[in-house]
């Protein structure tokens, strides 16, 4: 596989391992060098490449497991996540600063724990089929399901308490 | 859609048991249509679920160049064989190497060698005891001036 070949391989998702990596990270700076290591290993293993099925499952287990890892070796060297791009970047929520519920919804989603952010973000942003994230977490539907809706909820009962108190 | 439809939609939404499709009906309705007052707080979570799904990388993905990389490798192990091969060489090439020829003549000289060391000692040991034979001399001279 030479240059071309493999760009046009991985180009299709690295947005997608982009967004994945940034849900897990949260920092934009981290989840680009995230997706440039990723693509780093995949381009180093490339002989391989072509013998799995699915390029892209396989790169966003990379991708999840690189950013697990990310988040294991910060905890432990007790470095806090440091990400200023809130409302300096120009990311997508800064288009959204004026819908707060929007942002909020950002928000609690950051505080889902790990395996419930990886599916939600991979089912309700990506919209992969359950069979398929199963495969690249290495789980079963009915966990997948069940972390899905745990996540679902989380986000809809912080909403419904936001909006029975009034917004702001 | 009709609203029960909604409603019915959505509780199976939160429980994780609706299909891609009727998610997508779900995001196109709370993303595209007024929605009515008791289901307003769901509007935010499809309308950022739908913003997560437009961001982009915008960091342009580099390839190392991967030739000078392999001729670099190349070269280390060049390097490394290289070193290893003069360490042996220096080490093999300071012992000394004599044909059958020269070790036997190499022999010959070490026995020769010995048999001459042994006439000088014993020859010293003759000339030790000249000694006194000169001594002897010395006194004769003194007693008979």
């Amino acid at each position: 596989m030479d240059k071309t070949e493999f760009i046009a391989t991985v180009m299709p998702f690295k947005d997608r391992l982009y967004r994945l990596a940034k849900r897990i990270l949260v920092s934009t700076d981290e989840a680009e060098d995230a997706v440039q290591e990723v693509f780093l290993k995949l381009w180093n293993g490339k002989e391989n490449i072509g013998n799995y099925k699915n390029p892209e499952a396989f790169a966003i287990t990379m991708t999840k497991n690189y950013c697990l890892d990310r988040l294991k070796s910060k905890q432990a060297s007790n470095l806090k996540i440091v990400h200023s791009n809130y409302q300096t970047s120009e990311n997508i929520e800064k288009n959204f600063e004026a819908n707060d519920g929007v942002e909020m919804v950002f928000k609690i989603m950051e505080t889902l724990p790990e395996q419930q952010k990886i599916v939600l973000q991979l089912r309700d942003v990506e919209q992969f089929e359950f069979s398929e994230i199963a495969k690249m977490l290495d789980s079963n539907e009915t966990a997948i399901r069940v972390a899905l809706s745990r996540a679902r909820k989380t986000v809809r009962d912080a909403m419904i308490k936001k909006y029975n108190y009034g917004i702001g | 859609m009709e609203l029960v439809n909604v409603k019915k939609l959505l509780d199976a939404y939160f429980e994780g048991a609706t299909s891609l499709e009727e998610e997508k009906a779900l995001q196109d309705f709370f993303n595209n249509e007024t929605v009515a007052d008791d289901l307003v707080q769901y509007q935010p979570i499809f309308a950022g679920l739908k913003a997560a799904k437009e961001e982009r990388s915008s960091k342009a993905f580099t390839l190392p160049e991967s030739k000078p990389k392999t001729i670099k490798t190349w070269w280390y192990s060049a390097a490394a064989i290289a070193v290893v091969a003069f360490g042996v060489g220096s080490f093999y090439f300071s012992q000394p190497h004599y044909t059958q020829e020269e070790k036997e003549a190499l022999a010959a000289f070490e026995k020769s060698k010995n048999a001459m060391m042994l006439l000088s000692e014993n020859l010293n040991k003759g000339a030790g005891q000249l000694t006194f034979v000169e001594q002897f001399t010395i006194t004769k001279d003194k007693i008979f001036e």
